[in-house]
């Protein structure tokens, strides 16, 4: 069976069609969190933004012009709405929340060793301007094409690939002595 | 040369792709992005149920508003073709009456005996003088 377009899905979705809009939740879901884990630089955090952006988005579907760009409108509410959780998380002056012990049960020391590892990268993620780590999360997490990152969060391709090899120097510099860590 | 740049390029994005995935919530958790995707859903489906509502009324609206204006376009046409067929009716009644009359007017326009005796006279050779018969200027 053909695929049905992005603008076929908001279009069910804006009817209250509910698998329409569970399809769009399962193409996005992970691009939404590599944004918003872009910003707020916590699990937790990039998990409450992306639900609270899918909510916002389904709320206010009637404003996406363009059905067929639905993947940048999103993600553009996935950035406002986690800054705004980061600017609120910071007036409360909230701890980071520790990573979820979820987990398959992978013995202490890989558990220990993840983690560590999750703190390096997060802490040379930090170091990134906000752009960069959003795009080395959706190329080199997600898996986005260059073109799909220009396409979506509405910038030249040749503009993506220059933060993409910048992000990924500053990271390389970052974490060149993980091995030795690890 | 090139071609061992590239396996080096290719090998240290992989090297990336298999740090970076240290911070997917999925890798230790197959059924992490299942279950994230039935919170969102627990958390719109109000709004769902509200769109598949929203969508309902606005057909019944289309519908009512078009019978609103459907009746009574459907009450004017329905008196215009009754008069218009009780109109013809009388229209169509009429005409006997009035080719009747109009036979009537000929028939004694053309005056038969006058006629005969024309038709027997060698006057009517003449085409002229048929007419003039007929139309009752007689000679």
């Amino acid at each position: 069976m053909k695929e049905r377009s992005d603008a076929q899905l908001v279009i069910l979705a804006r009817s209250g069609d509910s698998d329409g809009f569970e399809e769009l939740v399962r193409r996005y879901q992970r691009a939404a969190y590599a944004v918003a884990l872009g910003v707020t630089g916590k699990r937790q955090d990039a998990e409450d933004a992306v639900q609270e952006s899918f909510l916002v988005a389904l709320e206010r579907l009637d404003d996406c012009r363009n059905p067929a760009k639905f993947a940048g409108w999103l993600l553009t509410i996935v950035r406002n709405r986690s800054r705004n959780l980061v600017r609120r998380e910071s007036l409360r002056g909230g701890e980071q929340i520790p990573v979820s012990a979820r987990t398959t049960d992978p013995g202490p020391d890989r558990v220990a060793h993840l983690a560590a590892l999750r703190r390096r990268l997060r802490a040379a993620l930090d170091g990134l301007p906000e752009v960069q780590r959003e795009i080395v999360l959706l190329h080199d997490l997600e898996g986005w094409k260059h073109s799909e990152i220009a396409d979506r969060l509405g910038m030249p391709s040749g503009t993506v690939r220059s933060h993409l090899h910048f992000a990924r120097k500053a990271l390389r510099a970052e974490l060149a002595d993980w091995k030795n860590d690890g | 040369m090139q071609e061992q740049v590239t396996r080096n390029q290719a090998m240290r994005n992989n090297d990336r792709r298999t740090i970076l995935a240290a911070l997917d919530p999925g890798r230790d958790n197959p059924g992490y992005w299942r279950e994230c995707r039935a919170r969102i859903m627990d958390r719109v489906a109000f709004e769902l149920a509200r769109r598949r509502a929203a969508a309902r009324a606005s057909v019944a609206q289309v519908l009512s508003g078009w019978s609103r204006s459907l009746i009574p376009a459907s009450v004017a046409a329905a008196v215009i073709a009754a008069v218009a067929i009780a109109s013809e009716s009388q229209r169509v009644a009429e005409p006997p009456e009035a080719r009747l009359v109009l036979q009537d007017v000929l028939g004694e326009a053309a005056d038969e005996t006058g006629l005969e005796a024309l038709l027997a006279s060698d006057r009517t050779a003449s085409p002229s003088a048929f007419m003039a018969l007929v139309e009752g200027m007689a000679p």
